[in-house]
């Protein structure tokens, strides 16, 4: 219980502040970077009076720490802000040159927005990381037990071919040929369950060289260890072997396999994927804030994503240190 | 806190219910047949057309609004003017404009469209406080003669009248009531357009068609206006009939679609011309020999090659869609030794002493700009010009393309289109080569000024199509404040089961007859 409560106040309070730097440099890349969002929200022939009135009233003409100071005051009262291109509806408005048509309160909440994109994200990931495990648990163990074997030259063909996919060609040649060829899915956006599974499958593609990969090394570096002949030796049968003790001691890698680079690997796939999909999620909601210079999106998009991927390694750190208590992180 | 399993299925259950419902409410919708139309753009915060020079909203528009006149805008009779909310027009003196209204035409509110309609429309409109203002060529006064008769008067502004005969196509007739409530004017669009607005859904606009249209309620019941912002995303949604139409593709897109049985394309010639504008007023293109050596160097035929199905060849700085038009004589042809002549007369023999020259484009928004601005680079070096190109996605080189409140313009060199929904060609020359505005170039010269001037003053249409064809455009091609490349072709594509179709070179489609079959 004491390490417990050493190890969540210690890490937490380091991810506290990973969170803030990745926040504090996605703050400042936003604003020194080209592509003023005054522009895009009063459109292309704004007075420069009115270009500033509307930057001043959004404090954009304040100096970088100031405007990051406020931010986190915001964020401290649970404000993250509107957002400056989408109206309340969550549809994309940028463009009117009327400065005072655009106040700040008939723009989306940033937090509404990412609630309402957040679903459809999670069954996406849900269900792309489901296919891939289907395919490649079974084939990681198989390649693993048998690594000299054909199930071995699968996996590594299967992995080598997936992994040289680039997910933007997959995702337009399966929409290609699953639904504007044959009509068997629809693809574009989504009304219905049936509309992830094209999506799904390119997000499988993507995870699953990865995952194959980290099962089967893991797997077999296990079945050379001496304790895997010694306890079939003693009776034990390869399949209790594998699945009490090979699995259970291939634990602590693939956690740190799934946990650092697989939600990594899932966050940037999903981003990529939701825009060739057109699929109503935090990464078409995204990838259109980085077109249109959405500020308050980004930042928060940015906070969200590393806040996720800070406590998924804590999580899995911790679940490592109770598998093998050797282990200090 | 601990979860039982009825509590988690039972959370499940929600959650999967939560993500059908849209699901069931869009097969409602496709059951009644609705046209998807993958949109390019969207629309901006505020419905009030005078708010915006978005040329998404102006689409938009086209379904919602009407407006006293309509231009069709063909290459054979750019001039044309057909009836809308105005069935007769004609000038009274040189001041002075009239139209006879159509009767019984009513508002999608239900409010009957007179008079006073169009007199606070046009009068605010032209207010010079309007974002859109640039629209228009200055204030006017209208003067209601009775229920269905209004005079445009700009006497008291001291210009022609004559300058509103082809923007009377363009603006969109409010209703007084909104005029008068500008926070309802920008909340909701209310016009007499043959669709009204329904909501707006994420970024799905949905309008139904109008029972009440003058010209007879449509065929097609409603109309989903779908932001795709990836075009091929769009295409791929059109070959597995997830939408029905949709606009800007690129040319490959266009040639592959053309042979799809299941598709129909259309490819017609826009209001746009793309252009590169040199900056004017710092050098090296404040000398007109400079921007001249740079013009002759460009082999457009090249340039067009590149662009292919989405460009077509124009002399001239406005399209051929525009009043006005001409093949210009003494176009800036590619001509290397005059290049090479104007560079020694400006002091600069085969380049030698120029500064480096940034060319700004962009990638993304118009078809093909990076790989025409590459070729036009390597022209442009192999003539000696020491050029840089900067090729920026739509947001950063938006943020360069105008100039700054200093008077200046990022680089030296940057790629436009400037597109207009009519065919009044000052909507063009006026904001890009007038000294009061020069939005982009800065060129300041009293000679194109007072050119301007004098076309916008003549008091007929023929006298001023002399002036523009004889003496301003081609005083613009001579001094040469930014070369017109090409007109732009818009290139769409739609279900083979959509018909009646007809499209404006700006980008509005007519729906109204369409059928969806």
């Amino acid at each position: 219980m004491a390490f417990a409560l050493e190890f969540f106040l210690r890490r937490i309070s380091q991810g506290v502040l990973i969170v803030l730097a990745v926040a504090f440099v996605i703050f400042t890349l936003l604003r020194i970077a080209p592509g003023d969002p005054i522009r895009i929200i009063l459109g292309p022939m704004a007075t420069p009076s009115a270009m500033e009135e509307t930057a001043e009233r959004l404090g954009l003409r304040d100096p970088i720490p100031v405007q990051f100071l406020r931010y986190l005051g915001d964020i401290a009262r649970g404000d993250f802000g509107n957002s400056f291109i989408r109206g309340k509806q969550g549809g994309t408005t940028g463009g009117s040159q009327d400065a005072a048509g655009a106040p700040p309160v008939e723009r989306a909440a940033v937090i509404e927005l990412i609630a309402r994109a957040l679903p459809y994200t999670l069954l996406l990931a849900a269900c792309g990381f489901l296919l891939a495990c289907l395919v490649s648990i079974p084939l990681g163990i198989l390649a693993g037990v048998r690594n000299s074997g054909w199930p071995q030259k699968v996996a590594l063909y299967l992995s080598s071919f997936f992994v040289s996919l680039p997910n933007v060609w997959v995702g337009i040649v399966l929409i290609y040929l699953l639904s504007a060829r044959t009509g068997w899915l629809p693809a574009i956006g989504y009304q219905h369950i049936g509309y992830v599974v094209i999506p799904a499958i390119v997000v499988a593609v993507e995870l699953a060289p990865v995952m194959i990969r980290s099962i089967s090394v893991a797997v077999a570096t296990n079945v050379q260890d001496p304790f895997y002949e010694i306890g079939q030796v003693r009776g034990l049968s390869a399949r209790i072997m594998l699945f009490r003790h090979v699995l259970r001691n291939a634990a602590v890698p693939l956690l740190n396999s799934f946990g650092a680079q697989m939600i990594g690997m899932l966050l940037g796939g999903l981003f990529v994927v939701e825009y060739i999909f057109s699929f109503p999620g935090i990464g078409l909601l995204t990838i259109n804030a980085v077109f249109q210079r959405d500020f308050p999106v980004i930042q928060t998009v940015a906070i969200f994503a590393s806040t996720v991927l800070v406590f998924i390694n804590i999580a899995v750190d911790f679940a490592s240190t109770t598998i093998d208590r050797r282990l200090k992180f | 806190m601990t979860i039982n399993r009825r509590e988690f299925m039972k959370a499940t259950a929600l959650g999967v219910a939560a993500l059908s419902l849209p699901s069931l409410a869009s097969r409602a919708a496709a059951a009644s047949g609705p046209l998807i139309f993958a949109a390019a753009g969207t629309v901006t915060s505020s419905w009030d057309p005078t708010s915006h020079t978005v040329a998404p909203q102006i689409t938009a528009e086209g379904f919602l609004f009407g407006h006293l006149t309509k231009c069709p805008m063909s290459e054979a009779n750019p001039g044309e003017i057909l009836p809308d909310l105005a069935t007769e027009w004609s000038v009274i003196d040189e001041h002075t404009l009239e139209y006879k209204l159509r009767q019984g035409v009513t508002f999608h509110d239900g409010k009957p469209f007179t008079a006073a309609d169009v007199k606070a429309t046009y009068e605010y409109a032209s207010n010079p406080d309007r974002p859109a203002s640039a629209w228009y060529p200055g204030r006017v006064d209208v003067e209601v003669i009775d229920d269905h008769t209004v005079r445009l008067n700009t006497r008291q502004y001291g210009y022609p009248a004559l300058n509103f005969w082809y923007v009377s196509s363009f603006l969109p007739i409010l209703s007084a009531a909104d005029v008068a409530n500008p926070e309802t004017l920008k909340q909701r669009p209310n016009g007499t357009g043959p669709f009204k607005y329904v909501e707006t859904v994420g970024d799905q606009i949905k309008f139904a068609a109008f029972d009440d249209f003058h010209e007879g309620k449509p065929t097609i019941e409603e109309i989903v206006w779908a932001y795709v912002p990836d075009a091929n995303t769009r295409v791929l949604g059109l070959l597995n009939g997830q939408y029905h139409l949709t606009e800007r593709l690129e040319p490959e897109q266009y040639l592959s679609l053309q042979k799809e049985a299941s598709l129909k394309t259309d490819r017609s010639l826009s209001s746009e011309n793309k252009y590169l504008h040199f900056r004017c007023n710092k050098p090296p293109f404040d000398d007109p020999r400079i921007r001249l050596a740079v013009c002759h160097a460009i082999d457009r035929s090249q340039v067009l090659a590149v662009v292919g199905e989405a460009g077509q060849a124009s002399n001239c700085h406005i399209s051929p869609v525009k009043f006005g038009f001409t093949d210009v004589k003494g176009y800036p042809e590619y001509d290397p030794e005059k290049t090479q002549a104007l560079l020694a007369e400006a002091g600069f023999p085969n380049g030698e002493g120029l500064p480096e020259i940034e060319y700004i484009t962009s990638v993304g928004f118009y078809p093909k700009t990076r790989e025409y601005g590459e070729l036009i680079t390597a022209m442009l070096q192999e003539q000696g010009f020491p050029v840089k190109l900067t090729t920026l996605e739509p947001a950063a080189w938006e943020e360069q393309l105008y100039r700054r409140a200093d008077g200046q313009g990022p680089g030296h060199i940057i790629d436009v289109g400037w597109i207009t929904g009519s065919p009044e060609p000052d909507l063009v020359l006026r904001p890009n080569y007038h000294s009061q505005f020069a939005l982009i170039n800065g060129i300041s010269d009293p000679q194109i000024d007072a050119s301007l001037d004098k076309e916008r003053g003549a008091t007929s249409t023929e006298e001023r199509l002399k002036i523009l064809q004889e003496e301003t455009l081609p005083l613009i091609a001579e001094k040469a404040p930014s070369i017109s490349l090409f007109s732009s072709v818009f290139l769409r594509a739609m279900s083979a089961r959509l018909d009646g179709v007809t499209f404006y070179p700006n980008g509005p489609i007519d729906l109204s007859k369409a059928t969806l079959s």
